[in-house]
């Protein structure tokens, strides 16, 4: 099991050395039973750091935010950020050296292992444990989260409140990493598309009921862009003013500026804006499933991206995050590349 | 005008609505959302807060504004689209999502009137329901001057007395609808009323969350502008809109003209929800953005509500229904963000 005590260690360690600028982890909420995202700067504030079955952001999407707050500063410091990683997050790591996005000297990785588990998904923990009120949660013995609620303390089979994302995952250990702390478990993965059975299943007329009716709930908030490492784009073809607009940019060229998408909340625009998100991310996404978890409306935009996963290994081979060398997905051609389907 | 209707009187009272639209709370999966209703057998008020408030019903997402075309001999034609729909009645409403739109029609109803905001808000009837528990473990509505019983901005407010509701009406729109279920409805006995007073008075006390000192922000806040207390606050934040679009008082919008075909030239002026918390909301044609950052975008957010609003108005822009917190995906907490900037004042 990953020992808290070793991570405050390790991350101590690093901020005493100098050897980072900050470390990007969790630390627990002042009101909820999720933690938040922990930003610290000194040794001293590292026995905030923590670990439990909640932390389930994918902390890689504040490196973006680094690189632009660093490219804004005039004298950076050029020293790498201390990055707490899971399995998927590492593989978000390893896509954005993949895509030149960050150099390996940018970051300092810090791998915990979700061994035999993975992360709680709050609401089928919420439906399973409906009235009672939670107080904590932990990993507990082989396959078993502990829920303590006010009326004590109950071992949970993990796979019934596991993400499902967490029930397909491919890296319950970190892929790349400067330091990994916790067992590297094997683990069988028999169903990697399990939750792509139920929509294949349908017919063509079903699916296109099924994703209007998800897709009409939409109020476009962009969370799910917000919370992606891979929605990294300084102008997002969404966005119908353009952010790469200068001093230098004249009215005609403004004027010209395609808009690919109109910005009201309609089923034809919100179609355009998933699924364009969905083609974008083909190759890239590593299932994170941050996307899902933080929509407020509950559309299960994992699974286009979950679909288009299962395309690229079927029809290419390819696999997301896992060597940082290989060539991208959309980007490179080998001859032996089916094409059955170039019509 | 105060009744007692009996519970299975309720969906006979609805029935007689044949006039209007109605809405109600209506569970989907994990969450709730107002919906239009068919059958009144359907209502279930006894629910937890609602993703979206009904902000929706009167602001809608998306509002065409006019039409636009070219006629056949080359003229530009201008059609302005003022709602056209039946008169909604909506049930279920929480206090503060009422006093919300007593909050928003200061500005759309102010000295410049809106005629799009002004002719659904006049045109919808809100039917309050007191919270006897709070909906959301994050409500703090007394921390801002609401509470779990307040009639601000309601036609009716019904408290659920177990196998009864009191209904209590507080314009001449919400009496007129109780008269439609002559006969269902009766004279409240003494012992109804004191229950309902008891109620009302317990349901303040369970308002767990507070903030202390509120009184004091926005002279503080005042003196935070420059800060970078908004650098360390904002680390977390993603840059979606969640907060602003699912807040019942935040109103920010955008107007663009989205054409359906070029030539013949035919399309809509919309109005659609647009936030402060999206970079490209303040950016300049010149390329210049005066926002360029998520701290000044945080504090954008929490200056409108409690300092902006309050030297504009005299009243906080925030109705404590916790929906910002709730759904934050990073856990940003404004109440928290409120102590600190109180500890920041001392």
């Amino acid at each position: 099991m990953v020992s808290l005590a070793d991570l405050k260690q390790n991350a101590r360690n690093i901020l005493k050395e100098g050897k980072v600028k900050y470390i990007i982890g969790y630390q627990s909420s002042s009101n909820g039973l999720r933690p938040v995202p922990a930003f610290i700067k000194a040794a001293e504030e590292v026995d905030k750091l923590i670990w439990n079955p909640l932390c389930v952001y994918n902390l890689t999407r504040f490196l973006v935010d680094e690189k632009r707050r660093k490219a804004r500063e005039k004298n950076p410091d050029e020293r790498p950020v201390g990055l707490i990683v899971k399995g998927c997050d590492s593989r978000a790591v390893n896509v954005l050296l993949q895509e030149k996005y960050i150099d390996r000297d940018n970051v300092y990785i810090i791998g915990l292992s979700c061994e035999d588990k993975g992360v709680v998904d709050e609401k089928k923990l919420a439906r399973k444990f409906k009235e009672k009120k939670i107080e904590k949660i932990e990993f507990g013995k082989k396959n078993q989260f502990s829920v303590t609620t006010e009326k004590g303390k109950v071992e949970v089979a993990a796979e019934e409140i596991l993400a499902d994302r967490c029930l397909e995952c491919s890296a319950n250990v970190p892929v790349i990493y400067d330091v990994l702390l916790g067992e590297k478990t094997p683990r069988k993965l028999e169903n990697p598309y399990e939750s792509l059975k139920k929509i294949e299943s349908l017919s063509k007329k079903e699916k296109w009921a099924f994703w209007k009716d998800q897709l009409d709930k939409c109020i476009r908030c962009y969370a799910c862009r917000s919370a992606c490492p891979m929605c990294y784009c300084d102008e997002c073809v969404v966005d119908s003013i353009n952010l790469a607009v200068t001093a230098e940019t004249t009215a005609q060229e403004k004027e010209q500026k395609i808009r690919w998408i109109e910005k009201s909340p309609q089923l034809s625009e919100n179609f355009v804006y998933h699924f364009v998100r969905a083609i974008h991310l083909a190759g890239r996404c590593v299932d994170c499933g941050e996307c899902e978890r933080v929509c407020p409306l509950d559309i299960p935009i994992r699974l286009l991206n979950k679909k288009l996963e299962k395309e690229a290994k079927e029809l290419f081979e390819y696999v997301v995050g896992f060597n940082p060398e290989q060539p991208s997905l959309i980007s490179c051609f080998r001859d032996e590349d089916p094409q059955d389907f170039i019509r | 005008m105060e009744k007692i209707l009996k519970k299975n009187s309720f969906p006979q009272w609805v029935k007689k609505f044949i006039d209007y639209d109605i809405y109600a709370p209506v569970e989907d999966g994990d969450f709730w959302n107002y919906s239009l209703i068919e059958d009144p057998k359907n209502i279930n008020l006894d629910f937890l807060t609602t993703v979206l408030s009904p902000k929706k019903i009167i602001f809608p997402q998306k509002e065409i504004l006019l039409e636009f075309s070219t006629s056949n001999n080359g003229d530009l034609e201008l059609k302005e689209r003022l709602p056209e729909e039946k008169t909604k009645v909506v049930f279920g409403v929480r206090p503060c999502d009422a006093r919300a739109l007593t909050l928003t029609d200061k500005v759309f109803g102010g000295d410049f009137i809106d005629p799009y905001y002004q002719k659904r808000r006049d045109q919808t009837l809100l039917i309050g329901l007191t919270c006897n528990t709070p909906p959301s473990p994050h409500c703090f509505c007394t921390s801002v001057e609401g509470s779990p019983h307040s009639t601000d901005g309601l036609d009716i407010l019904m408290t659920d007395l177990r196998d009864k509701y009191y209904v209590e009406s507080f314009s001449g729109k919400g009496e007129q609808l109780i008269n439609l279920g002559k006969g269902l409805f009766e004279t409240p006995k003494a012992k109804d009323k004191k229950e309902l007073e008891k109620i009302k008075a317990d349901s303040e006390k369970k308002i767990k969350r507070q903030i202390k000192n509120i009184k004091k922000i926005p002279k503080i806040l005042k003196g935070m502008f420059e800060s970078p207390f908004w650098d360390e606050e904002s680390l977390s934040c993603l840059r979606c809109g969640i907060c602003t679009y699912l807040c019942p008082t935040c109103h920010c919008f955008d107007i663009n003209d989205e054409v359906i075909s070029s030539s013949p030239l035919e399309g809509q002026r919309v109005r659609t929800w647009d936030t402060c918390q999206f970079p490209n909301f303040t950016m300049h044609s010149s390329g210049h953005n005066p926002r360029p950052d998520r701290a000044s975008r945080l504090r954008q957010r929490i200056f409108h509500k409690f300092q902006y609003f309050v030297e504009q108005f005299g009243d906080f822009q925030c109705i404590g229904c916790g929906r910002c917190i709730a759904k934050c995906p990073v856990g940003i907490d404004i109440i928290e963000v409120l102590e600190k900037v109180d500890k920041y004042g001392a």
